[in-house]
């Protein structure tokens, strides 16, 4: 295969975000919940390169510390959605008939309801907390995996290979789990990134709106409410975490591009 | 076409059966109780007058009860009434679809006017300058929470510029000009972020319709580039286009939400988000209800419009067409 630098980068780039989440102890300059006053609303200085919030505390820091429960509800949320969509799917596409039929429908009502509504009816019930917002979240992003993971094995059910296993007597869960799921991982793998970067979306945007992770703990999403409200004070408090935000998102939906257009390209020149 | 209709219907009206039951159960499957939310930090409750409230409420009935009854209600426009206010849920909801409807439409105005704007610009010259630029704008547009897109806006036009204001509502029958003014920013943010999914969907299908032997037909009879583009390719990729607005009407209904939020417009958005923090079941429930309802309408009305347009979309899935 070709060296495609893009698809490096992109995938370079969520490698590098979740190796400085991790490293936040590490490279993290001050305790994130540090106040230091005299610091209020500072730009990026040497000291604190990224500025500090109204309370002083170094937003670089407080970035890294948010980044970490950012990118833990996604990946457990991603996770989820997989868990559960990747089932709801794979049922719905080998049963076929009336279960397929009422799986999808339920799927396409799930994806009637608007996710933020939805969440907002969990999150006001629940509570907002590391635990539930995955679950909420991977429920959510679930439905749309469902989808693809029917219409994946759909078109792979059809194919000649399966029909030759089925003939030479395999075992109808031997031949999913063996012989398609393998066969689709790719698909699964796109919805995987595009599924990360709707989960860091909506869980920024939950917190946003104040429904999510709440203060003194921050993610991505509560910073920027955070900063949000003191606009007028200063943009740097803001602009920090809204930047980190979409460089993920990017990073994740540009990794699921280029696999689809690579797994495209390598399809049609067969 | 009264098959095709029919059909439609009954599909939407399955869809809108089963979200409504789903909204319906989470609501009372998930742990918190209304009535506890509704007295908060009241001392002295007796469990006595707490289970008052709850008969009173109705929330002591066999859920299934309780279901059958709501349905029932919100097909006589009745959507319950507040946990808090005590005010009917319906006149709660109508008094706030207004301001909601408004910044929908500009946001769509926006939105299909850029999208035939640059759609066709980047499908002049696939691989062109111009191409790349619009390609990277829908990528980097489609990673962008809407709430970060109006932050840079208000950074640019309130804070820096201060042409605009930031926040607040006048209702058009108050102040046209004001009320238009407060618009412009809650309509372009989310104007900004329903274009690239638009953008990415018309271009695909005129780069589809490009390779047709019509195209190459209006080329070869010595037509201007622009031309064809404008007369032949865009009228011929709209329809598929048609289904995919349906969609995005839906989404802004929803992406709404946060927008009223972020700039205080007084909608159902922020009637949804109020009453979150609130745990006001019955409102979120009418809230979600009403959104629900606007978005399996949209998306019914534009599949029929397709049917219209373009008579082949009016077959079942498998069934050949005649010609």
């Amino acid at each position: 295969m070709k060296f495609n630098w893009r698809y490096s980068f992109s995938g370079f780039l969520i490698l590098l975000i979740l190796g400085i989440c991790l490293a936040a102890p590490i490279l993290a300059p001050y305790d994130p919940n540090a106040i230091a006053v005299a610091d209020a609303f500072s730009g990026p200085t040497a000291k604190n390169w990224m500025g500090a919030d109204d309370l002083g505390r170094d937003s670089f820091s407080r970035i890294l510390y948010g980044g970490r429960i950012t990118i833990l509800i996604a990946m457990a949320a991603t996770a989820i959605a997989l868990l559960i969509g990747t089932t709801w799917g794979l049922v719905a596409g080998v049963r076929r008939g009336w279960v397929d039929e009422f799986l999808m429908r339920t799927a396409d009502a799930t994806m009637a309801i608007p996710q933020i509504l939805f969440a907002l009816v969990c999150v006001s019930a629940v509570g907002a907390s590391v635990i539930s917002l995955p679950i909420v979240v991977g429920i959510l992003l679930s439905p749309t995996t469902a989808r693809m993971a029917r219409s994946a094995v759909v078109t792979e059910l059809a194919s000649d290979y399966v029909t030759a296993a089925i003939a030479s007597g395999t075992k109808r869960s031997k031949l999913i789990l063996s012989e398609v799921m393998p066969n689709i991982a790719p698909q699964l793998l796109v919805q995987l990134s595009i599924n990360a970067a709707a989960a860091v979306m909506l869980e920024a945007t939950l917190s946003f709106i104040g429904l999510g992770i709440q203060p003194p703990n921050a993610s991505w999403g509560t910073l920027m409410l955070q900063g949000y409200a003191k606009i007028w004070n200063t943009y740097w408090f803001v602009f920090f975490p809204a930047l980190a935000v979409t460089i993920t998102i990017l990073a994740f939906n540009a990794y699921g591009e280029r696999i689809r257009v690579t797994m495209d390209s390598r399809r049609s020149s067969v | 076409m009264g098959v095709f209709l029919l059909r439609r219907a009954a599909s939407s009206l399955s869809v809108l059966a089963l979200s409504v039951v789903l909204v319906f159960m989470s609501i009372r499957i998930l742990p918190g109780d209304p009535v506890l939310a509704k007295l908060g930090a009241a001392t002295g409750v007796t469990p006595e007058a707490l289970e008052a409230l709850r008969e009173e409420a109705g929330l002591n009935r066999p859920l299934l009860v309780q279901l059958i009854s709501w349905i029932g209600d919100a097909f006589r426009g009745d959507l319950g009434v507040s946990y808090f206010s005590q005010f009917p849920v319906t006149q709660l909801v109508t008094a706030r679809i207004p301001v909601t409807l408004e910044v929908t439409f500009f946001i769509i105005l926006i939105a299909v006017v850029l999208a035939l704007i640059l759609a066709p610009l980047s499908t002049l010259k696939p691989g062109s300058i111009v191409d790349r630029v619009i390609g990277y704008y829908t990528s980097i547009g489609l990673s962008i929470p809407g709430f970060v897109v109006g932050i840079i806006l208000i950074l640019v036009f309130s804070l820096t510029l201060q042409w605009l204001p930031s926040r607040g509502f006048v209702p058009i029958s108050e102040n046209l000009v004001e009320n238009l003014k407060l618009m412009i920013l809650p309509s372009v943010t989310g104007g900004l972020t329903a274009t690239p999914y638009l953008v990415r969907y018309l271009r695909a299908s005129m780069l589809e319709v490009k390779q047709s032997p019509f195209v190459r037909t209006a080329e070869g009879k010595g037509l201007s580039n622009v031309r064809v583009l404008f007369r032949h390719i865009l009228p011929n990729s709209l329809v598929p286009t048609l289904t995919m607005l349906g969609l995005i009407v839906g989404y802004t209904l929803s992406g709404v939400v946060v927008i009223e939020y972020m700039y205080g417009l007084p909608g159902i958005g922020s009637l949804a988000i109020e009453s979150a923090f609130k745990r006001d079941y019955a409102v979120i429930q009418g809230v979600a209800l009403t959104i629900i309802s606007f978005f399996i309408l949209t998306t019914f009305v534009f599949d029929i419009l397709c049917g219209i347009v373009d008579p082949r979309l009016r077959l079942a899935k498998g069934q050949k067409s005649e010609i």
